[in-house]
């Protein structure tokens, strides 16, 4: 516990907290027509005491939109992160446990997708969906998993060697049991740190597929969608792309401040 | 040399199931192309003409089988946005894409060193304190939102650098340079807050090594044992990562080039992939994901030139 209170990581954990907590509560305390609302003679106000971040194009409060959007940029790369974990932890511990053929076979299968980048894997199967919310996590989801399972793999391969599993076996532990028993629960550390390193790559990717308009579709609206509607008014109105560029940054920094020290604790090729 | 033989006979392997893969996502999934090239409003006679003569009706493995049988006697077909030989488009956007990759790699290292160096060596102290903190702020921002930070300052209001477009470096080398230099800088700093993490903690775990306290007991001068002592046997390490970060990099460049207006392989497969150019996608993703494989290829060669003691084994 104590290794976990050094500044950057309660730093990261706070922020995290309070993010989160904005993207589960502000739709439920602000009013839709807050961040919808529009008025023509407030376009593109620079920020002010009614507009703290100002207004965008159609003269929508960016404030209230960037606090929204922290419900669909947080939802969708949390629903990615659990997609990539669903299928690439059974992967993972299958290969790393079973070792041989079929090892073999499914890492060479998970190296090839390795070589497709992330982000482009995720752009095209959303292309290829067609671009909305659950085609975005679909796709992020895959495009994460290989990377995953290629970790975790490794993790069993390592947790599978010690000296308490063969003692398991040698009390006659079947497979089941011991995948269940004594390879999760030995492999779930480093699975959380994964995951929380990649939840902040998983907001960066959503972010770039809704900047391409391959990611979430108006009328919803994410930080990337944001980033996206404000290219065309950079020189008039540099605020609109600022507040929730900086809402991205901002997230993924508290995520890898507090991923960084989880790895510290927690993984144990780290100690 | 079975090594090398080995390593050529795992090229062949990769390669197939890359083209297995691409083909995969980009067949199996819902979308008509013949509808995409004639249009939504066409009748269903000319639909049906255009399946048959493009041969959309046929088995997915002999579908598959035309495209790499063209592929292997380099016929791509032709793109049905841009109505040329996705040959020529791949050569030319390969060219264009490797001089941004390139650039973005250079500016990365040639700051990334000596700033993780620098942390390593001041290990706990202010200067790791900013090197690191800046390296872990710079993880943090997107690489469009640097372009768009890069665009305002130096674009628009320095008027240094143009804010979009593409020069061909055989024509006109130092405007393809201009030209290149903003992305490749939107996509460098990323990338360089990144290698500076990792040349930082490889730097750590090496300096603790006793081999560095003999280099210091001996008396040489400090400036030696981490240059020269340390940094070397560091130079693998961050030439994997380094390679490894090329498949980002080829990602990135989706986001940055068509940001910038930058008409590399990144521009040109985001518009087949917003026109569903379906013969294009595949085409490009194949390329892009082939090239990823084979830099890292050529990475572990270089790692068996830097570093003997792997050569030995």
């Amino acid at each position: 516990m104590k290794r976990f209170l050094t500044p950057q990581g309660v730093i990261g954990f706070t922020l995290i907290v309070i993010i989160v907590a904005i993207g589960i509560f502000a739709p439920l305390i602000i009013p839709p027509d807050m961040a919808t609302k529009m008025k023509m003679t407030m376009r593109l106000k620079p920020p002010s005491m009614g507009y703290p971040f100002g207004t965008d194009q159609l003269g929508r409060d960016i404030f209230f939109r960037v606090l929204l959007g922290a419900h669909t940029s947080l939802g969708i790369a949390g629903a990615a992160v659990a997609i990539s974990v669903l299928i690439g932890l059974p992967l993972g511990i299958i290969s790393g446990y079973a070792r041989g053929a079929v090892d073999n076979v499914l890492m060479r299968i998970v190296d090839t997708l390795l070589s497709f980048p992330a982000l482009l894997l995720a752009l095209t199967i959303s292309a290829m969906l067609g671009p909305s919310i659950p085609n975005t996590i679909i796709a992020i989801g895959i495009a994460f998993t290989p990377f995953l399972a290629r970790i975790i793999r490794g993790e069993a391969l390592r947790v599978s060697a010690m000296p308490y599993v063969e003692a398991a076996r040698a009390a006659g532990t079947n497979d089941a049991a011991m995948i269940w028993r004594h390879i999760l629960p030995n492999v779930l550390p480093l699975v959380i740190v994964q995951a929380t390193i990649s939840l902040a790559f998983a907001i960066l990717a959503e972010a770039g597929l809704s900047f391409l308009g391959l990611g979430t579709q108006p009328p919803n609206s994410s930080w990337g969608l944001m980033i996206q509607a404000s290219r065309d008014y950079l020189d008039v109105a540099p605020w609109t792309a600022l507040a929730p560029g900086a809402a991205v940054a901002l997230t993924v920094l508290a995520l890898n401040m507090f991923g960084d020290v989880l790895r510290d604790v927690l993984d144990p090729r780290a100690q | 040399m079975t090594y090398l033989l080995n390593r050529l006979f795992s090229i062949a392997l990769t390669l197939w199931l890359i083209s297995v893969i691409t083909f995969a996502v980009t067949s199996v999934l819902p979308g008509d192309v013949a509808m995409m090239i004639l249009g939504t409003q066409s009748n269903p006679t000319a639909l049906a003409g255009l399946r048959q003569q493009l041969g959309l009706n046929d088995p997915l493995v002999a579908q598959y089988g035309r495209w790499i049988g063209g592929m292997l006697t380099g016929n791509f077909g032709h793109s049905l946005v841009f109505k040329e030989p996705i040959a020529d488009l791949m050569a030319q956007k390969m060219k264009a894409s490797a001089l941004i990759v390139v650039m973005s790699m250079a500016i990365a290292l040639i700051c990334a060193v000596p700033l993780g160096v620098w942390a390593a060596v001041h290990r706990k102290k202010w200067q790791d304190t900013v090197s690191s903190s800046a390296a872990l702020f710079g993880i943090s921002l997107p690489d469009f939102f640097w372009g768009i930070v890069l665009i305002l300052l130096f674009a628009r209001m320095l008027g240094w650098f143009p804010s979009s477009g593409f020069t061909d470096p055989s024509v006109d080398f130092l405007g393809a340079i201009r030209h290149a230099f903003l992305p490749s800088l939107a996509l460098g700093l990323g990338l360089m807050a990144h290698l500076t993490r990792v040349t930082r903690s490889t730097m750590t775990g090496i300096l603790n090594q006793e081999f560095i306290r003999v280099a210091r007991a001996k008396g040489l001068s400090e400036q030696s044992v981490v240059w020269s002592y340390g940094l070397r046997n560091a130079v693998g390490p961050i030439m994997t990562v380094a390679g490894l970060q090329v498949g980002y990099l080829f990602g990135s460049i989706i986001v940055v080039e068509t940001l910038f207006n930058y008409t590399g392989m990144g521009w040109i497969t985001y518009q087949a992939l917003l026109n569903r150019d379906v013969p294009l996608i595949q085409t490009s993703v194949f390329f892009i994901a082939a090239v990823v494989m084979l830099t890292n290829f050529v990475v572990d060669l270089l790692y068996l030139l830097v570093d003997p003691r792997i050569r030995m084994q």
